[in-house]
Order: structure tokens, then C-alpha cells, then sequence
């Protein structure tokens, strides 16, 4: 009884990890879709949400076979970088999410730790996949990466590896409410520091940060933020001379 | 005598009442940062170097010398009043020096950790004095291919005696490698795993790794549920600030085999001031009659580690100043604050900057009797303001380290990439890597892949080099044989006994 209740519960344990790896796989892919929602209202350059789309569509589907199928029959054609991180990344991910839904995970910890770890790993492989290599005996500016990347796949692989043999701690759990907080703390810090100034950012950024806590007395939270605030403008710039903007903009001009 | 001679001029331009002063401030500052929770040296360095840049070299290099031993004391004084150890180093010293706080015995621990301080301060002062002309001498002997074995050396200490698995420490190096490889190619000027973004183009700041991954990493840790109960502050008053006879005699051996240990560590690179902490104190259970003390109050558990880390913080400026190899995060950012003033770190500084090398030992001394002048005296001080509840606490970190991140280069992409580091550093956390040995790889990464370069240019593509070269071939020889002891599973037994109680 004891023991079917263990087994299903590390099999649903287990479609939600390879859920969580197959996002992984793509999650370059989304990442840049979502950068490049951006450029249709004119932020930041780079390619449309629609090239984006269908390019990496079609190197995840098509590309990335075609140029395998290609290189294995002698064919030296230069890949696109697309089809490259297709190629470098996401496959190899995909194969083990796979492998995981046939495995019995015995330190879930270590397991996704080294997955996790070996994804860090590839994409360093495919971002200094454009660079040169060895010329001679001299070292290329992409060798040094190359290496220690392929390094640390291996390293990351042994690491899963200890997650499948040997038993260990499963996930520890992580809290949302305090990360998300002190993120974006930080987040509106970096964005308002230069066209709102010390004085409004480091105020706004302590009760943002503040937030992250349940045991926070609004009140207090608020005088304290003040006084640090107070403190702050008289600290950096006058007392350690740091060239900083003060108060908003548009208040001085 | 030469070296007296030199110790004199040192003395003579330390005692000079504007770096007297630079000296006190640093100090002064460096504690009262480092008694802060979840500020370490690696910060307070980071955030206090700007300070510096209106300074003269020598006064700028002193202020900084006494914020690192003020911070370096601060931690030690945290960890033995609450429990939270302000940094890596006196991680050892919380063990048993918070079983003494419980036991109303705040005062004995809190001076013998001073005294201990000091009295490795003096003789590691000596040492340095002593050993700096001749190491020099040994510097000259280094070409690339043994700065490329001294390196891995280093690294491979780091993971000899980092606590938990040892694949997921040398994991973490190989990752910090990788990362010290973002931004513009050295030889080529190539620009590398930077995806166009201006601001990566000189690679990652070392400070924004380390502010995230250690600072803000650890308040994401701090807000976790659970988490309150390790934070609650110990509020009775410290009464009998003097240890007793027995204490001083009890403490006298390790104190002295502390010194020697953390000096010796100290001058390797990558060994530096943690893990001379870690094997001062593995070294007196090993040695005490009745190993089951530890952890429940030893003084010998106080008076050791902190004797080896102050010992190891000071000779650390050994390689430093003769190799001009930063052997830790903080001596990689004073070869910052070196280039900063138009120093290039390296064996000719010895020579061409006497004023400087030799007035930063003098000051060493005297930051160490300004530091036990300030803080046994304030220590009632310093337990006011750890009574500030972390839920004000934390904002108040989260906004110093912003301001300290910015104003480094005056870019918001660095408060952001700190941010995202913080999240590296919490997922790190929750899968049990350690953030150490990542910023002692990413540190290290670009002298090993310059030397490794320049071995194999030299040798034109000879392999062979790294063991033909004698000295080369000890330091990869003791480096292969470092790991193998740590990889036995006998020594690996021993090593969880002693980091499993550090944990509790």
C-alpha cells in the first residue's frame, strides 16, 4: 500500500520535472520571443516577433534535422545560428527530458541541480559557437570557452548521474513572495535611479523591497525607509562623492 | 639588518598622522559593515572603494587593508552574539562561539576571538616582512606554464576543503571559468557570450557577481518561511567581558597552532582565509582529548579558527604583492584599487614602490591594535545594533548594495545583472552548490586562461610543458594528489563528521 502510494507520487513528480526541462529546452527561444514583442513599439533593436516565431520554428523542426542529415552525408554548409542553438541546445535537453520520464529519480536535488547546470553549460557552447577556433598550436578567442564548457557538461552529467544512483534530498522548496519582491526592488531601482533620482528611488525601492516580508509594520516601514533615504542622500554624494542624480528630472528643469 | 631597516621606513610612513587616520577610519568603517548580517568583506570592499579613489595610493591601499581586517573582526562578532556569520570566514567561529553565548559566556569568546586576532596579526605582520623579499625572488622563477599549475593548485585547494560533494565544488569552478570568459577576448579582443549588450563588453564585474550571489542570494534565503527562527537575537546583556585564567591557558596551543596553520594557507593562492578557518579548527578535533566539546561550546572552537583566518587575511597579501595574484575575492578587488592608482601589481613593486609595500605591512599592525582597541571596548555597541529586526533590516541591505553596485560604473545593468545573480545564487542554495568556489574560478579564470595561452605559445603547442618544467610539474603533482586524498572516501568521511555539525 505504503509502496504504490511512493511510486505514483514519483511518477506525477516526474511528468513535472520533464515538463519543467522541456520548457528549459526552449526557453532561449521564449525568451527572445517575449524580448522581441518590444521592438513593435520601438524598444531596443533586433527581429520582429513574427521572424522571430517562424525562424525558430523552423530550425527546432526542420533546420536542425536537415543540416544533421547533411553534415552525416558529407555536406559542409554553415548553419545559422538558429538552427546552431537548435542544435547545440535544445536537443540534447529534450533527449533528456526523454531519458527522465523512463528514470526513477533518486535525489531529485542533485538531479535537476546537474540538468539545470548542464543547460547553463550547453548554452555557453552555442554562445561562443561563432567564435574562432585553435589556429595551430595558438589558442582562438572561442577555445578556452569551448573547453571549459564542455567541461562543465560533463561535470553537470556527473552530477545527474549522482541524482539516479545514489539517494539523496528531493527538491528544497522554494518561496515566491520574498524573490519576486526584492527583485523587483531591484528591478524598479535600476529603471528609476537615473530619471527619478536617489531620493524618490531608494525610498520607493525599500517599501518594494519591504513587501517581501510578512512580518512588515507599514508604519514603521515607512519612517525607517525615509530615514535611510535621508541618510543615503547625504552619504553617497556629499560624504563619498559619488556623482549621483538626487531628485526627478523634470522637478529640476 | 635589511629588513628591520625596511619595517622601520614602513613604520615611518604608516605612523604618519593622515594614514594613522586613513587607517582608524578603515577599520572603524570595515567593522561596523561587517557586524551587518548578510554584508561580508567581499561588499564592504566593494561598496567602500570608491571612497578611496580621491586618496593618495598608499593612504587609499592602508584605508582598504583596515576595512578588510574591520570586516574580517565584524563577521567573527556576528556569529558569536547571533549566530549569522557576517561571512565565509567565520562560518567555523559561529559553531562554538554561539554554544558560548548561550551559556552567558559572550564576553570569554568574544575577547579570545580578539586576542586570538591579534596575536596572528603580529606574527603574520612578521612573516610577511620576512617572506615578501624572498618570495619575490621566487616570483622571478615563474613562467606561464607554473602560474597556469600554481593556478589550478588553487583551485583544487578550494575544493579540497569546500564542505559537501566535491564534484558539485569542482562544478562550480569549471562554471565561474566559463563566466570569467564573458566579454572582450584578452589577446584577440573578440567579444564573447556578450549577445551585443554594451555594458558586458568588459565582462562581468566581479563585485556585481559576488553582491548577488552572496548578498542578495542570502536575503531571498532569509525571507524563506522557517527561515525567522535562525535569526532570533540573543538579548541578554554580556556580562564578564574577561576570559578566565583557565580560558587563556586552554586557548594559548590553538591560538599559536591557528597562527602557523592560517599563515601558511593564507600565502597559497585559493587557500586564503575560509579554509583556514575550516582546517584550524578540523585540526583541534583532531587533536583534543575529547573530541564530543566541539559544538557545544569549546573555546579551543573559537580560538583557532579566528586566529588562522587573521593570520591567512593578512599573508594573503603575500602573493599579492610579490605575484601580483589575487589569492580571494577581496585581494582581487585591492589589485582593483592597485590598477585604479596606476599600479600594476607584480614582482617590481616590491622595488619601485617601497614606500608603498612596506608602509601597508607597518599599517597592518597597527590596523590589528586599532582593531582590538575598538572593539572590546564597544562590543555592547555593536549587540544594539544587531537588535534592529531584520524585517527593517533587509530593505536596508537590499538599497545599500544598489547604491554600492551603482555607482561602481554609474550603470542601472549592473544593479540588474546583481539581481539575476541573486536568483543564480538562491537556485544554487536550494541545490546545494556553494557560490565560494565559483567567485575563486570566475577570479581566476582569465590569469589561468592567459597563462595557459602564452605556456602553449612558447612551447609551440607542447602539452608535455606543464611536467617537463620541475616546478610546474610539484604543483600539478601536489594538486593531483590533493584531490585523490579528498576523492578517498576514508578522508571524505571524516570531512562530512566535521561539516555536518557545522550545519546544525
Amino acid at each position: 500500500m505504503a509502496e504504490t502510494m511512493g511510486h505514483s507520487a514519483t511518477a506525477t513528480r516526474n511528468t513535472k520535472v520533464v515538463i519543467g526541462f522541456c520548457l528549459l529546452a526552449i526557453a532561449p527561444q521564449i525568451f527572445e520571443f517575449i524580448w522581441s514583442i518590444g521592438t513593435i513599439f520601438g524598444w531596443g533593436a533586433g527581429r520582429g516577433p513574427a521572424t522571430v516565431l517562424i525562424s525558430h520554428a523552423t530550425a527546432l523542426v526542420a533546420g536542425a534535422p536537415a543540416t544533421l542529415i547533411g553534415s552525416a552525408s558529407g555536406e559542409t554548409k554553415k548553419a545559422s545560428s538558429d538552427v546552431l542553438l537548435a542544435l547545440i541546445y535544445s536537443y540534447p535537453i529534450f533527449a533528456v527530458a526523454i531519458v527522465t520520464l523512463f528514470m526513477t529519480v533518486r535525489s531529485a536535488q542533485d538531479y535537476v541541480g546537474g540538468v539545470i547546470l548542464m543547460a547553463l553549460a550547453l548554452f555557453a557552447l552555442w554562445a561562443s559557437s561563432d567564435l574562432q577556433g585553435m589556429r595551430g598550436f595558438s589558442f582562438g578567442a572561442g577555445t578556452a570557452p569551448r573547453m571549459f564548457g564542455g567541461l562543465l557538461v560533463a561535470l553537470s552529467a556527473g552530477i545527474a548521474l549522482t541524482g539516479l544512483l545514489a539517494d539523496g534530498p528531493g527538491m528544497s522548496h522554494y518561496a515566491w513572495r520574498g524573490p519576486m519582491f526584492v527583485m523587483a526592488a531591484i528591478l524598479f531601482f535600476a529603471l528609476a535611479i537615473r530619471p527619478l533620482g536617489l531620493v524618490v528611488t531608494a525610498f520607493a525601492s525599500f517599501m518594494i523591497a519591504a513587501t517581501g516580508s510578512h512580518e512588515t509594520r507599514w508604519l514603521e516601514a515607512a519612517i525607517v525607509g525615509a530615514c535611510l533615504t535621508l541618510g543615503c542622500a547625504i552619504l553617497f554624494p556629499y560624504v563619498l562623492g559619488l556623482p549621483m542624480p538626487m531628485f526627478p528630472r523634470f522637478l529640476i528643469q | 639588518m635589511d629588513i628591520f631597516a625596511n619595517l622601520a621606513h614602513g613604520f615611518a610612513v604608516a605612523l604618519s598622522p593622515i594614514n594613522l587616520l586613513m587607517c582608524l577610519i578603515g577599520a572603524l568603517v570595515g567593522t561596523l559593515v561587517g557586524v551587518l548580517p548578510g554584508i561580508g568583506t567581499i561588499a564592504t570592499v566593494a561598496m567602500l572603494l570608491p571612497i578611496t579613489f580621491g586618496l593618495p595610493p598608499v593612504g587609499a591601499l592602508i584605508m582598504l587593508a583596515g576595512i578588510y581586517y574591520g570586516a574580517q573582526y565584524g563577521g567573527s562578532t556576528t556569529s558569536i552574539l547571533v549566530n549569522i556569520p557576517g561571512e565565509a570566514t567565520s562560518v567555523v567561529t559561529a559553531i562554538d562561539g554561539h554554544q558560548m553565548a548561550k551559556q552567558g559566556r559572550a564576553g570569554p569568546a568574544l575577547a579570545i576571538a580578539a586576542i586570538g586576532s591579534f596575536f596572528a596579526g603580529c606574527v603574520a605582520t612578521v612573516l610577511i616582512a620576512v617572506l615578501g623579499a624572498p618570495l619575490t625572488k621566487l616570483a622571478l622563477a615563474f613562467g606561464p606554464a607554473e602560474y597556469f599549475s600554481l593556478m589550478v593548485l588553487g583551485l583544487i585547494f578550494a575544493v579540497v576543503l569546500a564542505k559537501g560533494s566535491v564534484l558539485k565544488a569542482i562544478a562550480m569552478i569549471v562554471f565561474g571559468l566559463l563566466l570569467s570568459m564573458v566579454g572582450s577576448d584578452i589577446e584577440t579582443g573578440a567579444s564573447r557570450m556578450a549577445f551585443n549588450i554594451p555594458e558586458l563588453a568588459d565582462g562581468l564585474g566581479f563585485a556585481t557577481v559576488a553582491m548577488g550571489v552572496f548578498g542578495f542570494a542570502e536575503i531571498i534565503r532569509n525571507l524563506d518561511h522557517g527561515a525567522e527562527m535562525n535569526r532570533d537575537l540573543v538579548q541578554q546583556k554580556i556580562t564578564g567581558l574577561m576570559p578566565t585564567k583557565k580560558d587563556l591557558v586552554d586557548s594559548t596551543p590553538p591560538i599559536l597552532r591557528g597562527t602557523v596553520l592560517g599563515s601558511i594557507l593564507g600565502i597559497l593562492p585559493g587557500g586564503g582565509a575560509v579554509i583556514a578557518s575550516f582546517a584550524a579548527y578540523t585540526l583541534e578535533k583532531k587533536l583534543a582529548k575529547n573530541p564530543s566539546r566541539f559544538g557545544r561550546g569549546a573555546i579551543e572552537g573559537v580560538a583557532a579558527p579566528e586566529s588562522a583566518n587573521n593570520a591567512a587575511a593578512q599573508t594573503s597579501f603575500i602573493p599579492l604583492l610579490t605575484l601580483g595574484i589575487p589569492p580571494n575575492a577581496v585581494m582581487a578587488l585591492m589589485v582593483g584599487a592597485m590598477t585604479i592608482h596606476g599600479i600594476v601589481p607584480g614582482p617590481q613593486v616590491m622595488q619601485k614602490q617601497p614606500d608603498l609595500v612596506w608602509g601597508m605591512i607597518a599599517s597592518m599592525w597597527i590596523g590589528n591594535l586599532m582593531l582590538i582597541i575598538i572593539n572590546l571596548p564597544l562590543v555592547g555597541i555593536w549587540v544594539r545594533l544587531l537588535r534592529v529586526p531584520y524585517r527593517l533590516m533587509f530593505p536596508s541591505i537590499v538599497i545599500f548594495c544598489a547604491i554600492g553596485i551603482y555607482s561602481v560604473n554609474n550603470a542601472p545593468v549592473d544593479v540588474i545583472l546583481a539581481g539575476v545573480f541573486g536568483l543564480v545564487g538562491y537556485w544554487l542554495i536550494k541545490h546545494d552548490f556553494e557560490p565560494a568556489p565559483l567567485l575563486l574560478g570566475m577570479v581566476l579564470g582569465p590569469l589561468m586562461e592567459e597563462n595557459l595561452r602564452r605556456a602553449l605559445l612558447i612551447s609551440r603547442g607542447d602539452w608535455s610543458v606543464f611536467l617537463t618544467r620541475p616546478l610546474s610539474a610539484v604543483l600539478l603533482a601536489v594538486a593531483a594528489s590533493l584531490l585523490i586524498l579528498t576523492v578517498l572516501p576514508v578522508l571524505r568521511a571524516k570531512r562530512d563528521e566535521v561539516f555536518t555539525e557545522s550545519e546544525n
